[in-house]
């Protein structure tokens, strides 16, 4: 009987537009806006690259050119200089194609168009060039005799004083949280599917529920079967959700690719336990219970990150406790685990907290369907 | 006005969920509006920077007060896993270590390996500080040179390092014109995905609903003319997004806390004509008859879609050229572009503006066209005789 009816339900899914709109064609297409918009946002405007600056020639300074030369040089440069006129400087910026403009005069100026750490970094540029120029008058002044010394000093290749020590292996971009996001979300919609399955088996809610509930099968079977096709489908979606960001739109997940699918389908599950739970809780209509899950997944979600990716930092700092119950952020925690950390231990607590979530939310929902009894509807 | 009074029964219907939109995005607009300022001056950025003092001297100590003059010192703690976290979610931009022996080597004149770093990857931040760490020491070192002692050499190092460079920006007010700023064009930026989302919730869903196949043959077989009906339909959508329009507009005279003036009022009509585009844009998928799923993903697709392709969410600057190349075939990146030039964070000229303006009207246009064929083709006698068939088949 277990198979008879786990073969209906999947034929059900199979039915069923909802799913394949929600679950399968909503992530591909939001995954791929993802893409478009944060795909280089990372590359562009965090990572490390030469910042473009045009230099204006006021007043001829060859000891200044000769340093910006020097710098374009390196083997990793910190700037990348134009040398041009006035009235071009101004276009460049303006089209944002240069971050400053230099401008040579008595004292060197800088002209800017935003405010931020590329800006910051010219500035610190030029006063670097400024406070040598006077450490060395200053030598000039106190130590004539040992000049040449600290021109050296000022001027030598030092070896970076700062050693790095590297913390991952995996993929840095922090754009990639939207990503693990969006499979929670995917994760999380499986709550509908869940839903379903007490819709079937709540006889005053639906006809399909009324006939299954005359059927001589128990109902703990019944629930059981209909919660093993649901998972399956699920399953599914959470792979064809996961093939499609990391073949078709590349996604660096890490080097643990083979664990993201585990982890995807288990997060899936969880959604499906979360709706059966909401499902069974309540009498209330099928229109009604799809719109508060939808909704309470869908702020889920945003706590987690997906829309405003800070999100998941503030709710850390006021209250930690919740990133721990919330389904979503534990779901893309254990991908975010699986890509920074190098060892398991982290990825594995995650995944215990998982399933924990999910075997309270079954056994809470086995706990208030059972029993149930329909005299007359 | 029978079937413009049964366009706002059904439309009554579809307020609240409009109203969560609304009510979201005037709460974030709001909150966002308040951390705005409308002056231009030139600020350097304070990095969020972690230190772990392992040499514990009085050098050290003058150092991180060194640091924490331009930057913002945060303590966190020592411990990998905190502190991988805390690099990656941005909490801090910077972990650095102090090496044991900081003190006696620096006294010594050696610079290298005088501090660690945790180390993510090679972001703006971290080029930064390592520049910033390289010129305190090279400077203290060129002061012990000089045959100072260390505390001398540290203080005159201060000192020297404490000069800062003259910075201006290009433009004083931001945006050139003090009626329009940069941060409360965002709010007419972001206003795109409110809007399509909204009207497309509403107009199609009501649309869809008079256009269903026993609506639709009750109304065609009662005595009121087709033009009459079509304009009471229209006159009823255009009346709906004007509302919203001008909530929307009401809201952002509060924000800005004044009335609009000068180019905020270009803004003003971009955003009348993104509203009547988004309209017809409804008309057009209404035509369609999509089931309500399927209009809502169409509604999620169309919003988001225009807003991460034409440089809503995230600036144009970032969008890759192909992207762009795309965008230039959707409305809402004319709208951003307009946006954008009244706000001068692009060239300002008006012409520009205005041609903006007559490509989003000719997208309006052809969407009208668009629809009116759309609906030729579907309710011509001929296709409402097979369809009845049909009907009369299965039954």
């Amino acid at each position: 009987m277990f198979l008879h009816i786990l073969k209906y339900e999947l034929k059900n899914g199979l039915r069923n537009k909802d799913l394949i709109i929600w679950l399968i064609l909503f992530p591909i297409v939001l995954g791929t806006f993802f893409k478009i918009a944060f795909g280089s946002v990372y590359e562009k405007n965090e990572k490390f690259s030469a910042i473009p600056v045009a230099i204006v020639e006021v007043n001829e300074n060859p000891a200044f050119r000769q340093v910006v030369e020097g710098i374009e040089s390196a083997d990793v440069p910190f700037l990348k200089a134009s040398f041009v006129t006035r009235e071009k400087a101004e276009k460049l910026l303006d089209n944002g194609d240069v971050e400053g403009i230099i401008f040579t005069e008595d004292k060197l100026r800088l002209i800017v168009k935003e405010k931020g750490l590329q800006e910051t970094m010219l500035k610190s540029f030029i006063d670097q060039y400024v406070v040598r120029e006077s450490i060395a008058k200053d030598a000039m002044k106190n130590a004539p005799e040992k000049v040449q010394d600290v021109i050296s000093v000022l001027t030598e290749e030092t070896a970076a004083s700062c050693r790095e020590i590297p913390l991952t292996q995996g993929n840095p971009d922090p754009y990639i949280q939207y990503f693990y996001n969006l499979i929670a979300m995917v994760a999380m919609f499986g709550c509908v599917t869940g839903m379903h399955i007490t819709m079937q088996n709540q006889a005053n809610l639906s006809a399909l529920g009324a006939r299954n509930n005359c059927s001589p099968v128990p109902k703990s079977l019944n629930i059981l079967a209909c919660i093993t096709g649901s998972c399956i489908m699920q399953a599914v979606c959470m792979i064809v959700c996961v093939s499609f960001l990391a073949f078709v739109l590349k996604i660096d997940f890490g080097d643990r690719l083979y664990l993201v699918y585990p982890t995807a389908i288990l997060g899936g599950i969880l959604g499906i336990c979360f709706g059966f739970l909401i499902g069974s809780l309540s009498s209330l209509g099928e229109k009604t219970k799809a719109a508060v899950l939808m909704s309470v997944s869908m702020l889920m979600c945003f706590c987690s990150g997906l829309m405003v990716a800070d999100m998941k930092v503030i709710i850390a700092d006021k209250i930690p406790w919740f990133n721990n119950i919330n389904p979503a952020a534990v779901i893309s925690d254990c991908f975010y685990c699986l890509n920074i950390y190098e060892d398991y231990d982290r990825f594995i607590t995650k995944l215990i907290n998982m399933i924990v979530i999910s075997v309270i939310f079954i056994a809470l929902g086995f706990i208030t369907s059972r029993r149930k009894k329909y005299a007359s509807i | 006005m029978q079937v413009f009074k049964a366009m706002f029964k059904v439309t009554k219907k579809r307020l609240p969920s409009v109203l969560a939109y609304m009510l979201v995005f005037l709460f974030i607009s709001f909150v966002h509006a308040r951390s705005a300022t409308k002056d231009n001056k030139f600020e350097a950025n304070r990095l969020k920077i972690c230190v772990f003092d392992e040499d514990d001297t009085p050098e050290s100590h003058a150092l991180i007060d060194f640091i924490g003059k331009s930057n913002n010192l945060k303590t966190i703690e020592n411990d990998r896993d905190v502190i991988i976290d805390s690099l990656y979610y941005g909490r801090v931009d910077y972990a650095l270590i102090i090496n044991k022996g900081y003190a006696k080597k620096l006294s010594a004149g050696e610079t290298d390996d005088l501090f660690g770093s945790y180390h993510m990857d090679e972001n703006y931040s971290v080029v930064y500080m390592g520049q910033l760490l390289d010129e305190y020491t090279t400077s203290v070192k060129a002061y012990i040179t000089m045959g100072k002692t260390i505390d001398e050499a540290i203080s005159s190092a201060e000192e020297a390092l404490s000069q800062h460079t003259e910075v201006s920006m290009l433009r004083l007010d931001k945006g050139g014109d003090s009626h329009y700023s940069v941060d409360f064009a965002q709010y007419f930026e972001f206003m795109v995905y409110i809007l399509i989302s909204a009207v497309m919730i509403v107009v199609c869903q009501v649309l869809v609903t008079m256009n269903r196949k026993d609506i639709r043959f009750r109304t065609n077989c009662s005595c009121i003319k087709e033009s009459k009906y079509t304009f009471q339909l229209f006159f009823g959508s255009c009346l709906f997004v004007l509302a919203m329009w001008l909530v929307l507009m009401i809201f952002g005279i509060i924000l800005n806390k004044e009335m609009y003036a000068g180019r905020a009022w270009y803004a003003v009509l971009n955003s009348l004509i993104f509203a009547a585009v988004t309209a017809t844009i409804a008309v057009f998928v209404a035509s369609f008859e999509p089931k309500e799923n399927v209009l809502n993903l169409i509604t999620q697709v169309l919003g988001l879609g225009m807003c991460f392709i034409c440089g809503v969410f995230v600036p144009i600057s970032v969008l890759g050229e192909g992207v762009l190349a795309v965008a230039r075939f959707m409305p809402a990146y004319w709208y951003v572009k307009a946006n954008n030039m009244i706000a001068e964070t692009e060239p300002y000229s008006l012409s520009g503006v205005l041609q903006c303006y007559a490509i989003q009207t000719l997208f309006a246009v052809a969407m009208i066209v668009l629809s009116v064929l759309v609906r030729k083709v579907k309710y011509s006698s001929a296709a409402i005789g097979t369809s009845v068939k049909k009907i009369a088949v299965h039954q």
